[in-house]
């Protein structure tokens, strides 16, 4: 019960010719932190793959916990931290559009909802 | 129902709690405990009083007033609020009973606001252990914030409230995204009260 991989993902639309700055600025200024508050980054995908210079490109980054409760402790280490609400609203400016998700494998949600 | 609630600070619990317990008489409905360890700025006693009318709370306001104003409370959260509770069970020998303050950001969006209310609904569907729960707009508040909401449930045990309900994907996947300052969809940014103590008589239900 409760038991199972959790994913992090944040999905971003990039501003026309801003991909590659948003993802090196995630890599070394979101990253770290992330990995110290225990996410672990699984990959960095980029749509099209291409660097438009004039057009958006959709970023798609996932993260994995091995658990609820560290998906827990992970954003209560985060959350009293005014630094990390404050990158990603300075961040904001290379963006059109973002969302984060947080999912599992289909395997694992009765298994997660079974609390 | 008219309702009062209090999240008291102070150096001296045990003299307090039999003076709060003997004005909250005048309630149709009271919980005045010591809260359990694991608050987040709840305080160290939760008071809630529920009325059948206003004036019922008004006739003994300025009595709790004069006795929160007293040198062993260094603070006091709280709200005034209406609401009628949600029931689904009846309350359990070893119930708990929790409240939430928040405070909703200034200038949120009303439909957003609307659909952060929906999802705070969603939570009692998910989990079952929650035996009785309010959601309501806070008419008027106390305290370090300008609490917007209150979120009251009663859950079958302590145990239900830190697992059940803090590890079902319904919290943590979905209705936790208004809180989360790294979510777009975040309109909870000040710090909420979180607040939870026994309860043996039925509060909410």
């Amino acid at each position: 019960m409760s038991d199972g991989e959790v994913y992090v993902i944040d999905r971003v639309v990039t501003c026309p010719g801003r991909a590659r700055e948003f993802v090196e600025r995630y890599l070394a200024e979101y990253a770290p932190g992330a990995r110290d508050r225990g996410m672990t980054l699984r990959e960095v995908l980029v749509s099209p793959p291409i660097w438009f210079a004039d057009q958006s490109n959709t970023v798609t980054i996932s993260w994995s916990l091995p658990s609820a409760r560290a998906w827990w402790e992970m954003t209560w280490k985060g959350r009293p931290d005014s630094a990390l609400g404050k990158w990603w609203s300075d961040i904001s400016e290379l963006l059109v559009e973002r969302t984060r998700g947080v999912a599992a494998t289909a395997d694992d949600v009765d298994g997660l909802c079974d609390v | 129902m008219f309702n009062v609630t209090r999240l008291i600070h102070t150096s001296d619990p045990d003299r307090l709690l039999p003076e709060l317990r003997a004005l909250a008489a005048a309630a149709d409905r009271a919980v005045v405990q010591p809260t359990l360890p694991g608050v987040r700025n709840g305080g160290d006693i939760l008071m809630h009083l529920r009325f059948a009318v206003d004036a019922q709370w008004a006739s003994v306001a300025d009595e709790f007033a004069a006795l929160l104003s007293g040198p062993a409370v260094s603070h006091v959260d709280g709200a005034q609020y209406r609401g009628m509770p949600d029931v689904s069970d009846q309350l359990a020998p070893d119930a708990v009973y929790r409240t939430l303050l928040l405070r909703v950001g200034p200038g949120s969006d009303a439909a957003a606001v609307k659909r952060f209310e929906d999802d705070l609904r969603l939570l009692p569907r998910y989990v079952p252990s929650i035996t009785s729960w309010q959601l309501s707009r806070v008419e008027s508040a106390v305290g370090t914030s300008s609490w917007t909401h209150v979120f009251e449930q009663e859950f079958r045990d302590l145990e239900a409230l830190t697992g059940p309900y803090l590890m079902h994907p319904i919290h943590w996947a979905y209705v936790d995204r208004w809180f989360d300052p790294e979510c777009p969809d975040v309109i909870v940014r000040d710090r909420v009260c979180h607040s939870f103590c026994r309860c043996d008589t039925v509060v909410l239900g």
